[in-house]
């Protein structure tokens, strides 16, 4: 009599027949073919292994899917591929900005988690709620292509930039995603599965007011720079005067000596992404150096160092900076 | 397939992305996750095409049977026509995360038969598309890596196996290959612009992509950039109409890609609130050429070509916005591709979540 059961054969899992008869025709069929035999059987490759017969499936089974094998148009099994067990031990472990307000023209939030994740649940998992657990309905850009970092920890959410930029029918026709004065949370729920197919161990959420609209360019000629004193480790600060891009300013920063090298330093962003420091590996050599800020930095709203977010053609003072770094200098003290 | 530089092995495709046909049956692969773009020959084996349309229901549920998974472990990323024969080819991730799986499925216009271009032997190139390091972008999310990837690191008496994975990534969301180029729009994780990548084909090692920015201008007041969502060549390649993400249409000549260059393109219809675009391809009717746009809230709209070529920019608000358009009672398409000149391929899901492919007849649309 013929039996089916998993196995292992070519150091892969197989599905292995006992009890065949002669010149058996052999199939696997998954999933809703199990039950419609118009569908394609699963791909795959018979192995002889001694008295046996083994199905090697061309793509691996997966976990809790059900598989009928078929003999000679007879079903002889039906198994269901063990789903492996894994604990909840992911977790969001920050949610940028951390700035307590956030422009009613925010454009951009960083959630990070502490490991690798799973695409396609961005849409379902990941919403903004008022006060009073109310969905804010298309709020977020749909996310069919989700932006995430290299290693997949750190996912990149959008508002709806059509419903934020003015003149545009998403702006006309539904206004702003948030509304000025009423706070919201981005939630981040626990059905967010990660690379291994586990839960998060538990819902993350932040809660924002909603200020003004930021509608300028940065200016970096309006920074605080206290400046380090000469010999010394000490850091160098840089005050923004409003909340930056958490992505844009790891990266968009540098500080190069009066010898035109990149000072080599440790550089941390400050609260609620307000400011930034950088502390030298080396102690502060005299002379003029520079803050080089590369143009493409961006606030919460999107508003550039070179560009307004949507400039108003009208208004000469949003008129686009030439491209190329902006400097300001400083000298030790 | 020497002279484009295409040589067999493993192509090494970590995540299914945009396709799109180029020169001599090459399909090129848009590799999200190694931020890479292959051009893989995919020895296409079917004989040249008439103008038959071609149909199939439950397209998932057969392609996860062919894939031993359940339809709802089947992410189908893209679909293109091969050019000659009309098989059909889709972009398909196979599960999840970890246990997520590159296929390239192909799908036999005659009998509908499922069979995969075997992407671990193939011939095929590759180019990288990550965006060029700034000289103070160090940033990469070091992780341990599953399998043989990555590099050794030794830390005290242990050596440890380690992967460098950037923060900061590009996420293709379509291609076209126009004339020796292939034209790639993206998304970036980070800042928000609209840029086009130009890389020409054969990949070479000398010459790199560039790449240039596309502004828009909403009614005349307002000027913004945005990434590009889909786009299509048009007018014999002349002409490029690009949706954007916040979803004005924006027509700008293929002769300004110049790279470095800043245009702004001519915004000639906007597709409505909340909707987002999906898919555009253009098809002759009567001697006249016309472009379809898929989205998420109407049904297919149709532009006359004619009509955008005589539409002046959109300077004040007022509705319908833009050039004249058709909204065809066609919801639930999300990719379309042309079936020789007669017909567009259409994946439709319907209103019970289920992906079948039907072909539209042209004369009709």
């Amino acid at each position: 009599m013929t039996d089916a059961s998993w196995s292992r054969c070519d150091d892969a899992a197989c599905v292995r027949l006992t009890g065949l008869p002669p010149d058996p025709e052999i199939q696997v069929r998954s999933g809703p073919a199990v039950v419609d035999g118009g569908l394609p059987p699963m791909a795959g490759r018979l192995v002889v292994d001694g008295g046996d017969v083994c199905f090697v499936p061309r793509f691996p089974f997966v976990g809790g899917t059900t598989y009928a094998v078929v003999v000679g148009g007879v079903t002889v099994a039906v198994l269901v591929h063990p789903r492996p067990d894994h604990p909840a031990t992911t977790e969001v472990i920050e949610i940028r900005p951390t700035a307590t307000e956030v422009p009613r023209n925010l454009l951009r939030i960083y959630i990070r988690f502490s490991a690798p994740m799973s695409e396609g649940y961005a849409a379902g998992q990941v919403r903004l709620i008022d006060d009073f657990g109310r969905e804010l309905p298309g709020a977020l850009l749909p996310a069919e292509h989700e932006l995430w970092d290299g290693g997949r920890r750190r996912l990149t959410v959008l508002l709806d930039p059509a419903r934020i930029k003015r003149g545009l029918a998403g702006h006309r026709q539904a206004g702003y995603p948030l509304r000025y004065g009423q706070p919201f949370r981005l939630v981040v729920d626990d059905g967010f599965l990660d690379a291994a197919g586990a839960r998060l161990r538990a819902r993350a959420e932040r809660r924002y007011e909603v200020g003004a609209d930021q509608r300028d360019r940065i200016e970096p000629g309006s920074w605080t720079l206290t400046a380090p004193a000469c010999g010394t480790l000490d850091p160098l600060d840089v005050a923004f005067g409003r909340p930056l891009d958490h992505g844009l300013l790891a990266r968009c920063l540098r500080v190069v000596g009066p010898d035109d090298r990149v000072v080599d330093g440790r550089p941390e962003i400050g609260p609620q992404e307000r400011s930034w420091r950088l502390a030298p590996r080396a102690a502060w050599a005299p002379g003029i150096h520079r803050l080089v800020i590369d143009p493409v930095l961006e606030d919460l709203a999107g508003n550039s160092v070179s560009r307004v977010f949507d400039r108003d053609l009208s208004r000469a003072e949003d008129e686009p900076r030439e491209a190329g770094p902006v400097t300001r200098s400083f000298r030790p003290r | 397939m020497t002279e484009y530089g295409l040589r067999i092995g493993a192509a090494g495709v970590r995540a299914a992305g945009p396709i799109t046909f180029g020169p001599a049956g090459i399909l090129f692969l848009a590799d999200n996750v190694s931020a890479k773009v292959f051009a893989v020959d995919v020895a296409d084996p079917g004989q040249q095409a008439g103008s038959e349309p071609f149909d199939l229901a439950d397209v998932d549920l057969r392609v996860g049977s062919f894939l031993g998974c359940e339809a709802g472990d089947v992410l189908i990323r893209d679909m293109a026509v091969h050019p000659v024969s009309h098989n059909v080819y889709l972009s398909v991730q196979r599960g999840q995360g970890d246990a997520g799986l590159p296929v390239l499925v192909r799908i036999d216009r005659l009998d509908g038969s499922v069979t995969d271009v075997p992407l671990d032997h193939v011939p095929f190139a590759e180019v990288a598309i990550t965006d060029a390091p700034a000289p103070d972008d160090e940033r990469l999310d070091i992780t341990l890596p599953q399998g043989s990837e990555g590099e050794d690191l030794q830390v005290g008496e242990r050596t440890i196996r380690i992967l460098r994975q950037p923060i900061r990534t590009s996420t293709v969301t379509d291609m076209a290959y126009l004339d020796g180029t292939l034209v790639i729009a993206g998304l970036s994780n980070e800042e928000f612009s609209s840029k086009l990548r130009l890389i020409p084909f054969p990949f070479s090692d000398q010459v790199s992509s560039s790449s240039l920015e596309i502004f828009h201008v909403s009614h005349g007041k307002w000027e913004t950039a945005a990434p590009i969502r889909t786009f299509v060549p048009y007018d014999g390649g002349r002409g490029i109409l690009a949706s954007y993400t916040c979803t004005p249409v924006v027509h700008f000549p293929v002769a300004d890609l110049t790279p470095g260059v800043k245009i702004v393109g001519r915004t000639v219809a906007e597709l409505g609130a909340v909707n987002q675009p999906l898919d555009m391809v253009s098809f002759d009717q009567d001697g006249a050429e016309y472009l379809l746009v898929a989205n998420t809230a109407h049904g297919l709209v149709k532009i006359a070509c004619s009509d955008i070529d005589g539409q002046p920019p959109l300077t004040e608000p007022r509705e319908p916005v833009g050039v004249p358009r058709e909204t065809k009672d066609l919801r639930g398409i999300t990719r379309l591709a042309n079936l020789g000149g007669s017909h567009v391929l259409a994946l439709q899901s319907d209103d019970e979540g289920r992906k079948h492919l039907r072909s539209l007849k042209t004369a009709s649309l």
